[in-house]
């Protein structure tokens, strides 16, 4: 045959294979298995057990249909049955450790890198059995037991250990101690997977703890693996727990951990470097000369080589490492991270995992150096960020938004209009509907971000319908949506023309704007108001849009600066006002109108506590609004500033003259020099 | 080790020369060789992680009484080792599948390209065996989930199943899978795993010495001439031809 017709051949077979596997059934000569495995007789056990072990270990597919056949709880029913040793022939105990051998490693395997394995195992109650083989005489046993209490251990769902409870503590302890390495293997992953808060390594130093995983650094290959993760663990953000390490054996643990940096194994090196990375950036005084941070920089790079798991925890260790340190940042742009990033970012069919972990590693590494956002920008790597929006994947899809938002922080290239295209664009607008909320978020923040500067393409944004998705947005359920979304629209607002933000103010309506300003959450309260600030910042026509329907943005903005408690609100609320106030006679005067009620019930005026804050930025809006409020040329001016006056206001001012801070300082200086071309008032 | 050491030793003096290459005489060269000292034990254990490694196990264990050194892994593990790596070299997969799950289930549940080119073996054993719809079932049920989840498995699968295609092997494109080349690959890619999982080096430490002698004597030629071991099975040393 000649080769040529291979490939149709082989083409051919394939999709009848794949084509048939969702389709595989249990059914047929294993359906009995669960009849087995209930068998009376303990040889039907053994043997129906040793071929569900074989048949669903590798085999993830097989695992979950022999869940839902409900196979689970029978092997649990077995190991339990047998987990107490009791005193017998010597046959019989041969022939139970067998089946508890063989029922653990079968609940091992079906809570092996699987989540609804492991559920299915803690289900069936069987963890404190489990428990019990680690104290059975046969060594065996107590190795089965250990891996399938390991298996659990490395889920999220595995129950927590309280270490603050004495009898853990020394129940861990004696796993640490044992000479069985899978036994110490399992005492690493109990305080991997449980050790979380403070108090609780806190409690594993003061065990001995740290003594002890440093003496296990010189044990076998796993046993280090294990000690190097746990180690991190403990010592995460704890610098109790960092000193203890370091000044160990006069240094010599430290050295130890360095020295693994340069492992044959792969996995060593990734968890060496991430455990100094933990030290590192737990305590500032350690490990902060330059031939160590460029190792760690180079080191984590080439690991990113690695085709498999370590390859994918790499990028997530080096963005640990470089995340908010720009001499770090910098370290790595030299060694040409960016290049050597993008260079894995293009391999097709990257895992998942890793695709997320690259792209966040690229938004750190654009965090804040522009040189880094050049070299990412030059080298065309926006296309497959912008692909990368589009991903199966949730977890890509955020990863890719935040990378475009770290990117799109380059001012000049924002200025260019280079991330507004269709490329992104349309893109982005999607991921406002997507069902994650932590997609919806951080595309969110990426149109914020680039809508800064959105005046020269901004009808493509409104063609694709990003307004109407941004203003849904800001009336959702969950508050961190609002608060980008309205932060998004404030930034959008921020210079833009009448036209467009009246399209704005029509999209949302005066009442929601007036329902958003009085949002239960005082960040969202403040996002609102600034985006009125901005609505209102220029031209006259823009400040009529507040006095529709009776002015009621207006009543909510003076509501909020009467009740709100922050001065953030306060400040923005009060730029709202100043704005307003820059407006016609009719503006001006709805705005004394909000500083000085017309009942007077005793209260003071809000302003007059502004003016005294101790927050110079709210002093500044304050006494702007004053300016605004007494500018000569208006017709009102003056019996404004007699109303000002009887209020206490003016007064105010004129002891502001010295003010410490200089924007409040110029600001005084120009009220009062309004003040004195009416004539002084206050004699 | 220490030979590699002496080479390098050698490289850097001569680095400093610079000049035209030096000639070292075998006097010159037997003496640096004796100020060397190498541990008999050192040796030993070099010997015995071949041994160890490789799977000799009574060759280890006459080695051990003889010698004294103590193996760094429980020789009964070998025993284990080896049985599942001739299993696959017989071509019995289904029974070394079996043996590495009893030895330590973590194995193939932790290593998805282990466990498919273990199945991939057996799906190449029956092709060989002319069990064709046996083959096919096995595809489907076993293979091609894993396929589902890995494009690189796909395309192994796709490749294995074309064996199917032809009636004469032998011109097949993908005739090699049938080779015994294959089994061998597979059987030592086992062999591997086991030995990670029981924390020891998947290889000998001695043929990577070795390949460093090779290395460090090449470096060696373009600045010096000296007696050179020139063939690896006697490690005699030969005058340089000056």
């Amino acid at each position: 045959m000649p080769s040529s017709a291979s490939a149709s051949v082989s083409a051919s077979v394939s999709v009848s294979v794949s084509a048939s596997a969702s389709s595989t059934t249990t059914s047929g000569p294993h359906s009995d298995l669960l009849t087995r495995l209930t068998s009376s007789e303990s040889e039907v056990q053994l043997k129906a057990l040793r071929e569900l072990k074989n048949r669903i270990i590798g085999n993830r597919t097989k695992k979950l249909s022999f869940i839902k056949l409900g196979l689970v709880p029978p092997v649990a029913a077995i190991l339990a049955s047998k987990a107490q040793v009791q005193a017998q022939a010597q046959a019989q105990a041969h022939h139970d450790s067998n089946l508890l051998v063989q029922s653990a490693a079968a609940l091992g395997s079906f809570a092996c890198g699987f989540d609804a394995g492991v559920r299915a195992v803690l289900d069936a109650g069987v963890f404190p059995n489990l428990f019990l083989l680690l104290s059975h005489p046969d060594d065996k046993v107590v190795d089965a037991g250990a891996r399938s209490l390991r298996m659990i251990y490395q889920s999220k769902l595995a129950p927590k250990c309280d270490f603050l409870q004495e009898k853990n503590m020394e129940f861990l302890l004696s796993l640490l101690n044992s000479e069985n390495e899978n036994v110490t293997g399992l005492g690493a992953s109990i305080i991997i997977h449980s050790c979380e808060s403070t108090a609780e390594q806190k409690a594993l130093c003061h065990a001995g703890v740290v003594k002890k995983l440093i003496s296990l650094l010189e044990g076998s290959l796993s046993q280090r693996d294990n000690s190097l993760e746990s180690l991190a663990t403990v010592m995460k953000n704890n610098v109790e727990a960092v000193s203890e390490f370091v000044g160990s054996e006069s240094g010599r643990a430290l050295s130890s951990v360095i020295e693994l940096t340069k492992d044959r194994y792969p996995r060593t090196r990734l968890l060496a470097s991430m455990c100094l990375i933990v030290i590192r950036n737990t305590s500032a005084c350690y490990l902060q000369d330059i031939g160590i941070k460029t190792k760690l920089v180079h080191l984590l790079l080439e690991l990113h080589d690695d085709p498999g798991q370590v390859g994918d925890e790499a990028p997530f260790a080096f963005s640990s490492l470089i995340s908010e340190k720009p001499d770090l940042q910098k370290l790595a742009f030299e060694a040409n991270a960016i290049d050597k990033l993008y260079n894995h970012l293009q391999k097709s069919q990257l895992y998942p995992k890793r695709f997320q972990g690259i792209l966040l590693a690229l938004a750190d590494l654009c965090s804040k150096l522009e040189s880094c956002r050049s070299r990412f920008l030059s080298l065309q790597a926006l296309n497959l960020v912008s692909d990368a929006l589009t991903h199966d994947s949730s977890d890509v899809r955020t990863a890719a938004c935040m990378c475009l938002r770290c990117v799109s922080r380059s001012i000049k290239n924002l200025c260019a209009g280079n991330f507004l295209n269709e490329m992104i664009v349309p893109p982005l607008v999607r991921l406002l509907d997507d069902p994650s909320t932590s997609v919806q978020v951080a595309a969110i923040s990426v149109i914020g971000n680039i809508a800064v500067d959105f005046t020269m393409r901004r009808s493509l944004f409104v063609q694709c319908g990003g307004v109407k998705q941004l203003v849904q947005l800001s009336k959702s359920m969950d508050s961190t949506v609002r608060l980008n979304a309205l932060w998004a629209l404030r930034n959008m607002m921020f210079l833009a023309d009448n036209v467009f933000k009246e399209g704005i103010f029509m999209e949302f309506t005066a009442s929601s704007l007036a329902s958003v300003i009085c949002d239960p959450e005082p960040f969202v309260q403040e996002q609102a108001l600034a985006l009125i600030r901005n609505l209102v910042d220029g031209c006259i026509k823009s400040v009529d849009l507040v006095f529709t329907e009776d002015g009621m943005i207006l009543d909510a903005v003076g509501r909020q600066l009467q009740n709100a408690s922050t001065d953030e609100i306060w400040i923005q609320g009060m730029h709202v006002l100043s704005n307003v106030a820059s407006g016609t006679e009719f503006h001006k005067e709805a705005v004394m109108h909000q500083l000085i009620p017309q009942e007077d019930n005793g209260t003071q005026s809000f302003i007059l506590k502004f003016l005294q804050s101790n927050e110079s930025q709210l002093r500044t809006a304050a006494v702007w609004a004053i300016v605004n409020l007494t500018f000569p040329s208006s017709p009102g001016s003056f019996s404004r500033l007699v109303k000002l006056h009887s209020a206490g206001i003016v007064s105010q001012i004129k002891s502001m003259v010295h003010d410490p801070c200089p924007d409040v300082k110029l600001r005084v200086r120009t009220a009062l020099g309004q003040f004195t071309t009416f004539g002084d008032c206050s004699t | 080790m220490s030979l590699f050491w002496i080479v390098v030793h050698q490289l850097a003096e001569i680095e400093a020369m610079t000049a035209s290459k030096k000639v070292i005489t075998r006097e010159e060269w037997e003496k640096k060789l004796k100020d060397v000292k190498i541990k008999k034990e050192d040796m030993n254990k070099l010997v015995m992680n071949f041994l160890v490694t490789e799977g000799y196990v009574d060759a280890a264990e006459k080695f051990r009484k003889e010698s004294g050194t103590e193996p760094d892994i429980d020789l009964a593990t070998i025993t284990d080792r080896m049985a599942v790596k001739k299993a696959v070299q017989c071509g019995n997969v289904e029974d070394a599948i079996e043996k590495v799950n009893d030895l330590n289930p973590e194995i193939l549940d932790t290593n998805p390209q282990l466990f498919f080119h273990l199945q991939q073996q057996r799906l190449i054993e029956l092709i060989r065996n002319g069990k064709v719809e046996e083959a096919l079932e096995f595809a489907q049920e076993e293979l091609a989930p894993r396929g589902e989840e890995n494009q690189s498995f796909l395309e192994e699968l796709e490749r294995t199943v074309a064996l199917l295609a032809f009636e004469d092997v032998s011109n097949c494109p993908v005739g090699e899978l049938l080779d015994i080349s294959q089994r061998l690959k597979t059987a030592s890619e086992v062999n591997a795993a086991i030995l990670t999982s029981q924390s020891h080096e998947k290889d000998p430490k001695l043929p990577s010495l070795l390949k460093m002698l090779i290395w460090a004597q090449n470096q060696l030629d373009e600045k010096a001439a000296y007696p050179r071991i020139n063939d690896l099975s006697t490690a005699m040393l030969e005058d340089p031809t000056v």
